[in-house]
């Protein structure tokens, strides 16, 4: 599965000396990636190559690829840091040039495709595509990780297909690139793959968490997140403590409580009220709940249908206020 | 990197709907076992909490999140008894063969988080990530909604 570049092949290094435009560069070479005419060319005249050369090698087609370009003396120092985009069509050309075509203009917009500089610096380069698809009629290539099965199904029944499947594809690649001096073995990018995966989640999670934002480390961004779930849990059970003190009165104040906290809405005094169809469809709330809990439960009906069920909290003005102020307490209690 | 992300949804649904289901299981579990009766404090405790963790899973969307979809399977499974957290999961494969260059103060931290979601011993850590993420925000959507009931309720 993994073409192994550290040691660059005399075939490979033909081809890359040849007409290999996948490479990137430095910014600076970004105008050249406005040449579909040279895009187009280049990617038709190395899909084939590449594809052959693929077969004599009896390569299966990597789901994770790595290849390394050898270039001639360095005069241009790239550095590391200022490669930021991804030579992204290398594998895709492999599968044919109808197909590569496409791609190369849908991912010309996100990518810096920049044309092979003889005098640029030896530098190490690799991609990795996962790709959910790529499933060729003649070739039959099939990737590793397919992340969305209705995708494949829609791909393989169209291979040479619209611009439209493969924009939608476009989202489905993960790009990992090697610097100088990672590993390139496919355990490796696999592993720096995924953990750029959780990195992206961690900071999506970063925003959730008061207070993580301020930690650096995954780790301590981790305890930070299990503490603040704990303090939740907590909570949870301190407050059904609470209710379970309370809960003599709790089976009739819970009409109250409904009538004191939506003191705003519109309530109309209908005993026999059914609570409407779409609402337990939208909360996904199985009927024999409803039916058993039915008694009890008249002044709840009563404000379902005298309002949008979405909205009969918010509408009270005074109701909004004693949830934002709910936040804050909470905020505070838990010590942040 | 920026396209991965649209994967990630974490969307939770309104504050009323998790009012609404806990109380109708509030209220159901009072036509089941009227409070009045002599029952123990410690059991009413245990009986709100785990109605307060089902209505959450309700609300969240039944089976849309593992974490929902593993709490309804554990309460269903003991029904009558204690949903306790967090509880020992079993190792999956994946576990086994982690590369050991990651980091094991973040793996070990991953797996207390791990024991405290639930139904996360079954998933990947990227995924338990974007788990958490939605537990997170319904815990604290139910943390409100009892909040305001205690409020509600205690005599002022």
């Amino acid at each position: 599965m993994m073409m192994m570049n550290g040691e660059a092949t005399e075939a490979e290094l033909f081809l890359n000396c040849a007409d290999m435009s996948v490479l990137e560069r430095q910014r600076a070479h970004l105008n050249h990636h406005h040449y579909p005419g040279f895009f187009s060319n280049s990617s038709t005249i190395n899909g084939g190559d590449i594809d052959g050369f693929l077969a004599s090698a009896g390569l299966d087609l990597p789901a994770v690829y790595g290849y390394t370009t050898v270039h001639g003396d360095a005069r241009i120092s790239v550095t590391p840091g200022n490669i930021t985009t991804e030579s992204g069509n290398f594998k895709k050309r492999k599968f044919g040039c109808v197909e590569t075509e496409t791609k190369v203009c849908n991912e010309k917009k996100k990518m810096m495709m920049m044309m092979m500089n003889r005098e640029a610096a030896v530098e190490e380069e690799e991609e990795e595509e996962k790709s959910k698809v790529t499933e060729q009629s003649n070739k039959s290539i099939m990737m590793m990780k397919m992340k969305n099965k209705a995708k494949k199904e829609q791909n393989s029944c169209s291979n040479d297909s619209s611009k439209v499947t493969k924009d939608s594809q476009r989202t489905d690649y993960i790009h990992v690139r090697a610097r100088r001096g990672q590993a390139t073995d496919s355990h490796s990018i696999a592993e720096r793959a995924r953990r750029e995966k959780i990195s992206e989640r961690m900071k999506f999670l970063q925003d959730l968490v008061p207070g993580c934002d301020k930690i650096t480390g995954k780790a301590g961004m981790l305890d930070e997140i299990i503490n603040y779930v704990q303090s939740l849990q907590r909570q949870v059970e301190f407050l059904s403590m609470k209710l379970a003190t309370v809960s003599p009165r709790l089976d009739f104040n819970i009409d109250d409580i409904f009538a004191k906290e939506v003191v705003s809405a519109p309530m109309t005094n209908l005993p026999n009220t059914v609570m409407p169809p779409h609402m337990m469809v939208n909360s996904g709330y199985p009927h024999e709940m409803v039916d058993s809990g039915y008694v009890h439960f008249n002044p709840m009906q009563q404000v379902v249908a005298s309002s949008d069920p979405l909205s009969c909290f918010n509408n009270g003005q005074s109701a909004t206020n004693v949830w934002d102020s709910d936040v804050q307490n909470l905020y505070s209690s838990l010590g942040v | 990197m920026a396209f991965a992300e649209n994967h990630i949804n974490t969307d939770v649904p309104e504050k009323d709907v998790f009012a609404l289901h806990f109380l109708q299981t509030l209220s159901n579990l009072s036509t089941q076992n009227p409070f009045s009766s002599p029952d123990k404090k410690s059991d009413r405790v245990k009986k709100i909490k785990k109605a307060a963790y089902v209505s959450m899973a309700r609300a969240a969307g039944c089976t849309d999140r593992l974490w929902s979809r593993a709490l309804l399977q554990r309460a269903a499974k003991r029904n009558n008894k204690i949903v306790r957290f967090p509880r020992r999961r079993k190792r999956v494969t994946w576990l086994r063969r982690r590369s050991n260059r990651r980091d094991p103060v973040e793996e070990a931290a991953a797996e207390r988080l791990r024991n405290l979601v639930p139904g996360g011993g079954e998933m990947k850590t990227s995924k338990l990530m974007e788990e958490t993420a939605h537990y997170i925000k319904c815990l604290s959507m139910q943390v409100k909604v009892m909040q305001c009931l205690v409020d509600g309720l205690s005599p002022k």
